[in-house]
C-alpha cells in the first residue's frame, strides 16, 4: 500500500518552499500526498515582494473535515505541517488534526513549529501560545524546531552544548507527550564557527540525545527547513517500528539535505558565472529540486558521527 | 531545465488538473510552476455535495500572475480547468501577454467546458475559449470531440465533418489533438478513437482499447505529456515536422493499468460514489516509472484520416 500523508503548509507558484519543497521529494520516494495549501502566493517572501492570498481559516478546516475526512474517509499514515499565515488558522487545523490523531494512534504527526528564525519572530506572537497549546495536548509524534524556535518553546538560551542540552531536557519536561524532536540549525559564537550543529532526542530513551557537527555551506537557502522535514518524515517513519533510531533518521536527512544544497549551489553558481561572474551569493531563493531528483533516489548515506550530548 | 506555466485546478486528494499534471512533469526534468484556480478538497466526479474548498477569484488569480512578473522565462504555457468566464479571461489575458512577449514558448490550452454531450463549465465561457483559439496565440489546442463542436459550431457527425473541423481551427491554431472521438464516427465502441492533427500534414487516428470505469484527470495527465513531447521534439530538431502522439497515449495506457492493478477487483467507478471514485483515482506516485524510463512502446496508430 502507497503510504498517505496530509501536508498542510504554503504555496507558491515559482520556487520550492512550503508544500512545494515538501510534495515533489515526498512523492518522488512513494508517497500519495494530499497537499492543502494554506496560502497561494507568487513566489516566499524571501525575494523582498511577493502577491497572492490566504486561504481562511474556516475553508481549510472544512476541506479537511467534511471533505477528507467525512466525506472520503481518509486514511492517513503521517501529517505533515509547516508555516501557517495566522494564529486563528493554526488554532483551527491544530484542533482538527489533534482530534484526528486522538481517534487514531497510528498517525504521525510531524510538526514544525514556524515562528522565526536567527532570533527574530516572523509570525503574530499569539502563534506561540497556540504551538504550545498543540505540544501539550500529546498528539505530535516528532517537532522539528529550529533553534530560535526551541528557545521561543523552551525559554532556554541556547549558546553552547550545556545549554542546547538543556533545552531539550526542559522540552521534555514542557511538552512530556512529545516522543521526539529535532532541534535544527543551532549556531553560536561559543560554538565552531564553520560548523553548525543538529541535535535529536527520544522521550522514550534517556541519554538518547545525540548531537551532529554539520559543515556549513555558508549560504541562506530558502525551503530548506521544509524539505528537512519532509524528508525527516519519509527516513524516520520508514524505519521499523522496532528499531526506532532518530539519530540515524536524522544523519541520513543531514546528509541528503547538504547533497541537495551543494548541487543547488553549483548549479546557481554554474548559470552565475555564465551571467557575470559574480561572487558566492549570500542567499539562494529556490532549491534545484528537480535537478536533484537523482539524489532523492538515493538511500542511506550517512555522512556526520553522530555524538553524545 | 525546462519551465512550465500551469494554470489549472488543485485538489487536495486525487490526480486530476495540476495534481495529475505536475509530478509526470517534474519526473521528465521540467521545474513547473502552478497556479492554482480552485482549491477542493477532491474533484467534482464525487458529486457536487462530496466538494469543499473555494474556487480562486479573478482577482486573487490576476494578483498571482503579478507577482509572477519576474519569473517570465517560460518556456512553455499550460491551462485547463477554469471555474468560470472570469478565470478564464484572467488565465487568457495573461497567458496572451506572455506569449506576445516570448512567441517561441509553446501554448497548450485545453478548453475545458464539457464532454458527452454535456456542458460542465458556464455558458458564457464559450465565447471566451472561442475567441482564444481564433486569437492564433495558441499552439496547441486538446479538446474532446464535444468541445471540438463547441469551437467548431456545429455539430461533427462524419469524418468528412471532423476533417472540414479541423481545417477550419487549423487557420488559427497549428496542432490540434480531439482527444476522443465519438464511436459513431469510425464505429467501434471497444475502442477510443484520438485524432491528431497538425496543419498542412494528414492528421492521424489512435485507436485505443478501453477500460470500462470512470477515470478522473486523465486529460489533464495527457495534456502534460503532450506539452513535453511537443517540446522535446520542437527543441530537438528546431522545427516540428511530424506529430506523433503514440508515446503519449502508450505513457497515459500504462498509468491506467497501474491504476487498475491497484485498485480492488471488480471495482467500477461511477459518478457520485465517493469510495468507488476514490479507489479508481489515477495511480500518479505508483506510475513513476513510466514518467521517468524508457517510453512505453505499445502501437495504438490505426492510419491517416484521409484515408478512412
Amino acid at each position: 500500500m502507497t503510504k498517505k500523508v496530509l501536508s498542510i503548509q504554503s504555496h507558491v507558484v515559482h520556487g520550492y518552499v512550503g508544500n512545494k519543497a515538501a510534495t515533489f521529494p515526498l512523492q518522488y520516494r512513494g508517497w500519495d500526498v494530499d497537499a492543502l495549501n494554506t496560502v497561494q502566493y507568487s513566489n516566499h517572501p524571501g525575494y523582498g515582494h511577493f502577491d497572492g492570498f490566504r486561504s481562511r481559516a474556516q475553508d481549510l478546516r472544512e476541506i479537511i473535515e467534511k471533505g477528507l475526512l467525512e466525506g472520503l474517509q481518509q486514511k492517513y499514515d503521517a501529517l505533515l505541517t509547516g508555516y501557517l499565515p495566522d494564529p486563528e488558522a493554526l488554532r483551527e487545523i491544530g484542533d482538527v488534526l489533534a482530534t484526528l490523531c486522538e481517534s487514531d494512534s497510528e498517525i504521525k504527526w510531524i510538526l514544525d513549529p514556524v515562528l522565526g528564525d536567527n532570533g527574530r519572530l516572523y509570525v503574530s506572537p499569539d502563534a506561540v501560545p497556540a504551538y504550545k497549546e498543540i505540544l501539550l495536548r500529546g498528539t505530535v509524534y516528532l517537532a522539528t524546531p529550529n533553534q530560535f524556535e526551541m528557545e521561543t518553546l523552551t525559554g532556554v538560551q541556547i549558546t553552547d552544548l550545556a545549554t542546547l542540552k538543556l533545552s531539550i531536557t526542559r522540552f521534555h519536561e514542557l511538552y512530556p507527550k512529545v516522543p521526539n524532536v529535532l532541534v535544527t540549525s543551532v549556531m553560536s559564537s561559543t560554538l565552531d564557527q564553520d560548523t553548525m550543529i543538529c541535535a535529536c532526542s527520544e522521550l522514550s530513551k534517556p541519554d538518547s540525545a545525540r548531537y551532529f557537527s554539520v559543515p556549513k555551506i555558508d549560504v541562506h537557502f530558502s525551503g530548506s527547513g521544509d524539505l528537512c522535514s519532509a524528508l525527516l518524515l519519509d527516513i524516520f517513519l520508514r524505519q521499523p517500528s522496532e528499531a526506532l533510531d532518530l539519530a540515524r533518521a536524522a544523519n541520513e536527512v543531514l546528509s541528503l539535505v547538504d547533497n541537495i544544497l551543494k548541487r543547488t549551489l553549483q548549479l546557481h553558481l554554474d548559470t552565475q558565472q555564465k551571467a557575470l561572474g559574480q561572487d558566492r551569493p549570500r542567499k539562494i531563493n529556490d532549491l534545484r529540486l528537480i535537478e536533484s531528483r537523482d539524489l532523492l533516489d538515493g538511500s542511506g548515506e550517512l555522512k556526520y558521527t553522530p555524538m553524545v550530548l | 531545465m525546462p519551465r512550465l506555466l500551469a494554470t489549472q485546478s488543485h485538489v487536495v486528494h486525487g490526480y486530476v488538473g495540476n495534481k495529475a499534471a505536475t509530478f509526470p512533469l517534474q519526473c521528465k526534468g521540467w521545474d513547473v510552476d502552478c497556479i492554482n484556480s480552485v482549491q477542493f478538497s477532491n474533484h467534482t466526479g464525487y458529486g457536487m455535495d462530496k466538494v469543499f474548498g473555494t474556487a480562486t477569484s479573478a482577482a486573487e488569480l490576476e494578483s498571482v500572475f503579478t507577482g509572477l512578473k519576474e519569473f517570465e522565462d517560460y518556456d512553455a504555457m499550460l491551462s485547463g480547468y477554469l471555474p468560470n468566464r472570469e478565470s478564464v479571461a484572467c488565465m487568457a489575458k495573461n497567458h496572451a501577454d506572455l506569449k506576445r512577449r516570448d512567441p517561441s514558448l509553446t501554448w497548450l490550452l485545453d478548453p475545458v467546458m464539457g464532454d458527452d454531450e454535456e456542458l460542465y463549465v458556464d455558458e458564457n465561457v464559450i465565447p471566451e475559449y472561442k475567441s482564444l483559439v481564433a486569437s492564433s496565440l495558441v499552439d496547441v489546442i486538446t479538446p474532446n470531440q464535444f468541445e471540438l463542436e463547441i469551437l467548431y459550431g456545429r455539430k461533427i457527425k462524419s469524418v468528412r465533418e471532423l476533417q472540414d473541423a479541423l481545417k477550419t481551427l487549423h487557420q488559427t491554431v497549428p496542432v490540434i489533438v480531439v482527444t476522443s472521438c465519438s464511436s459513431g464516427l469510425f464505429g467501434n465502441s471497444d475502442h477510443l478513437y484520438c485524432v491528431a492533427s497538425m496543419r498542412g500534414q494528414p492528421a492521424s487516428i489512435y485507436k485505443i482499447p478501453v477500460i470500462d470505469s470512470y477515470f478522473t484527470g486523465v486529460g489533464d495527465l495527457f495534456s502534460a505529456l503532450l506539452i513535453d513531447y511537443i517540446h522535446h521534439k520542437c527543441n530537438d530538431s528546431n522545427t516540428m515536422d511530424c506529430l506523433d502522439i503514440n508515446g503519449v497515449l502508450a505513457t497515459v495506457h500504462q498509468v491506467l493499468a497501474v491504476t487498475l492493478e491497484h485498485s480492488p477487483k471488480c471495482v467500477k467507478a461511477s459518478m457520485g460514489s465517493p469510495l468507488t471514485m476514490k479507489q479508481m483515482e489515477l495511480r500518479i506516485i505508483e506510475s513513476k516509472k513510466w514518467f521517468t524510463g524508457k517510453t512505453p512502446n505499445e502501437n495504438f496508430y490505426h492510419g491517416q484520416l484521409d484515408l478512412v
